[in-house]
């Protein structure tokens, strides 16, 4: 990979993530500079974090509409992954631990923390807030920073295949979260 | 044969195949025409799976398709067959089946 190459993955990871962080409610550090192992560590670990959260939804939650919605990120996530470690294989990227990916797994601890905090409705409402606040900030990223300034095809494609499913989620999250009622605020 | 004496007396025609697309989280095309008999045929080219799965009275699925994968429904039953992804229930279709 091409210093270039690997400054432009760099830079669009790492807004996409800071962005997620944002979501999280946890204040990013300053974009580090991220070798090739550490970029493919954050992909991987953002897309394991939804997963996992997912998973401990579907063990919370009574409504099956949001066992259903979790059961999809499971799946569509773990397909980004698939697709992720294909990549970075084709690349011949070791993936590396890093403090971005110490930061996303931070911000899920925390979110998580709350979340286990709340039960029945109020959980359903928590997870689903968090589900829309974390797919709208990573599709602003790829929408106002990624696609405009990325010069890379290879990468560019990639972010505009994954776009229309961040999106869905996006919908079907918000979509969820209307049937749900109309309190806004969640309690224990 | 009585089929093919069918189509050469002009009283009908033979079974042909749809492809529907599914990419970019959406059906292509999302309404789609076509006779009694015919077959439709889903593939998905999407980085996640995706269903064609019926929806009210009609009960055919394809099943979870993967990227590349394909799902197939012979058309039977004339009118409007609506359908959905179960996976993503923001994405639906619709086929209009008619007389052969």
């Amino acid at each position: 990979m091409s210093r270039s190459r690997h400054r432009l993955l760099t830079l669009a990871l790492t807004l996409v993530f800071t962005s997620a962080l944002r979501a999280q409610g946890t204040t990013p550090a300053p974009a580090p500079d991220l070798s090739d192992p550490q970029v493919a560590h954050v992909a991987v670990t953002a897309n394991s974090i939804d997963i996992d959260m997912a998973k401990f939804a579907q063990t919370r939650t009574r409504n099956a509409a949001v066992k259903q919605f979790a059961q999809t990120m499971i799946t569509d996530h773990g397909a980004v992954n698939a697709q992720a470690a294909a990549l970075a294989q084709k690349l011949g990227v070791t993936p590396a631990d890093n403090a971005v990916s110490q930061s996303l797994q931070s911000g899920a601890k925390q979110a998580r923390a709350s979340l286990e905090r709340l039960r029945g409705a109020a959980f359903d409402r928590a997870y689903l807030d968090r589900e829309v606040a974390y797919h709208q900030a990573v599709l602003d990223a790829i929408d106002k920073v990624l696609v405009p300034t990325t010069e890379n095809a290879e990468l560019r494609k990639l972010l505009t295949d994954v776009r229309p499913a961040i999106a869905t989620h996006l919908e079907h999250a918000k979509q969820l979260r209307g049937q749900l009622g109309s309190s806004s605020r969640t309690s224990k | 044969m009585i089929v093919w004496l069918l189509v050469l007396l002009g009283l009908g025609r033979a079974p042909t195949t749809h492809t529907v697309e599914i990419r970019g989280m959406e059906f292509h095309p999302a309404v789609l025409t076509v006779a009694a008999g015919d077959t439709v045929i889903w593939i998905n080219r999407d980085i996640v799976p995706h269903t064609a799965t019926a929806s009210g009275r009609r009960t055919w699925d394809t099943g979870q398709l993967l990227q590349g994968q394909t799902g197939r429904y012979i058309a039977r039953a004339r009118g409007t067959a609506r359908y959905a992804c179960t996976l993503h229930p923001t994405m639906h279709g619709k086929l209009i089946i008619t007389n052969n």
